[in-house]
């Protein structure tokens, strides 16, 4: 029996394990290997669509589902203790649970993604309002929803951060809706961020920067952010600018999983030192690392994870069956980029080829919106 | 030089959306004062860049060195 066990159960640990048992149905029917998901949680969040629920444009039931349901029958999944894995022990390929029990690997995928640090910039906590978890959405639509005027400022904390494009969707979402509303000229909105321009690739900061100066959007970069206070209701930056606020969204610092740290497999800041064609962990040859969870300079998105879990998942497979013959990943990555309540465009790139994004138009919205509600029923299932 | 303590390369040769200066300075956040980050980078505009953003954030370039294409800078963390 060759046992394969995933680390975590996210958007990425969930496809790369439907795919991999897809790929070892009959060694999975014989007997011969096993295919495990572990994550401390039973839900499953699909969340790209915070966004879109912290500007009302999205139920929050719409956003999660058991994980269960959305596993390959054939996959076993572990979770609460049992899933929450607390160490792994590369030397001897096996990892532990909270629940002290031990479980050993012939392959071992790592999805464990990123992780909101609140706590990290002082004043953060207490002061920001932010669309990167569900609780949080919700409340920030609350305080958007009843927004009559005043200043909200836009400012991304630190690199790198999940879904990458999400500070200008959110800047060009709310400008757009408070132009809708009626009230655009009475909100004035600031856009901080931590490196030169708006957006780190030069095709899209272009496009962005001349859709920001069309609609009134005011730039502050470079713009790291070093504290919130609260009282004043104001930021101010590593480089020395301080920018107030009535209403403040902010992205949160982001980390590694703690148990990559704690078990000597990752940077400080706990991402997984990974090959980027390989995406076996660099020094193993029985780690994998996708999503969020590596050190590669890509997009933390849904898309990388999902073009990363074809490579992974044909790896594994090949090393189980013994068929040989490796996979590389081309860097492939693709977002949608809302640029309002009613229109988008995209974004698609790899290693070799920048992204040329289209004129925005209400195609590309829908489309975004169409995904969405496909993801479940499709994606996640790997029916695609 | 050969006391510096490299903390971490980047291969920042590839599109992506935090771009080389959002990698490079998310590992200089991490990194130790004293400590330096490497960066490989595949064209010249963003080595000039990088240049100019090292001046102003007061990181130190320490090397700058070009082969086959491919350009590689070392910034040193100092305060």
């Amino acid at each position: 029996m060759k046992n394969v066990l995933v680390a975590g159960g996210g958007l990425g640990g969930t496809i790369v394990a439907n795919r991999i048992a897809q790929k070892l149905s009959n060694e999975i029917e014989n007997g011969e290997a096993s295919v495990t998901v572990f994550d401390k949680s039973d839900m499953h969040f699909y969340q790209p669509g915070f966004l879109l629920v912290s500007m009302g444009a999205m139920e929050p039931q719409d956003t999660q589902i058991m994980e269960r349901s959305v596993l390959d029958r054939r996959v076993k999944f572990l979770s609460g203790d049992s899933g929450s894995i607390t160490k792994i022990d590369a030397d001897n390929r096996s990892l532990t649970t909270a629940d002290g029990k031990s479980h050993g690997y012939d392959q071992l995928v790592l999805s464990t993604g990123s992780h909101l640090q609140f706590d990290e910039i002082p004043g953060f906590a207490a002061g920001a309002d932010t669309f990167f978890n569900l609780e949080k959405a919700k409340e920030m639509w609350q305080k958007v929803r009843s927004f009559e005027g005043g200043k909200i400022v836009v400012d991304t904390a630190m690199m790198p951060h999940k879904c990458p494009v999400a500070p200008l969707e959110i800047t060009l979402m709310l400008d757009d809706y408070f132009r809708k509303k009626g009230i655009r000229d009475k909100v004035q909105i600031d856009y901080c961020y931590p490196v030169p321009g708006v957006f780190g690739i030069p095709n899209v900061n272009k496009m962005m920067t001349k859709i920001f100066a069309e609609r009134g959007i005011n730039v502050h970069s470079q713009f790291a952010l070093a504290s919130v206070d609260t009282s004043a209701r104001k930021i101010t930056s590593k480089e020395g600018e301080s920018v107030d606020y009535d209403l403040l969204v902010s992205i949160p610092p982001h980390k590694g999983a703690q148990v990559i740290g704690d078990s000597g497999l990752g940077d400080r800041r706990n991402w997984v030192s990974t090959d980027k064609f390989t995406l076996l962990v660099k020094g193993h040859d029985d780690i994998h690392a996708m999503g969020d969870t590596t050190d590669i300079a890509i997009s933390k998105a849904g898309s990388t994870a999902d073009y990363e879990s074809y490579v992974v998942s044909h790896n594994v497979a090949a090393e189980v069956a013994g068929t040989g013959g490796m996979k590389t990943y081309p860097g492939s990555v693709f977002c949608f980029i809302a640029t309002g309540m009613d229109q988008a465009t995209y974004i698609k790139f790899d290693y070799s080829h920048p992204p040329v994004p289209p004129t925005p138009s209400q195609v590309y919205w829908w489309s975004k919106l169409a995904y969405n509600k496909l993801y479940w029923s499709l994606h996640a299932r790997t029916m695609i | 030089m050969t006391d510096l303590k490299l903390y971490k390369t980047i291969d920042a040769t590839s599109e992506n959306c935090a771009g080389p200066i959002g990698e490079l300075s998310s590992a200089l956040n991490d990194a130790y004062v004293g400590e330096a980050v490497a960066i490989i980078l595949g064209d010249d505009a963003t080595r000039d860049d990088i240049l100019v953003w090292a001046k102003r954030t007061g990181n130190e370039v320490v090397e700058n060195t070009s082969e086959e294409g491919r350009h590689r800078l070392v910034l040193k963390k100092v305060k």
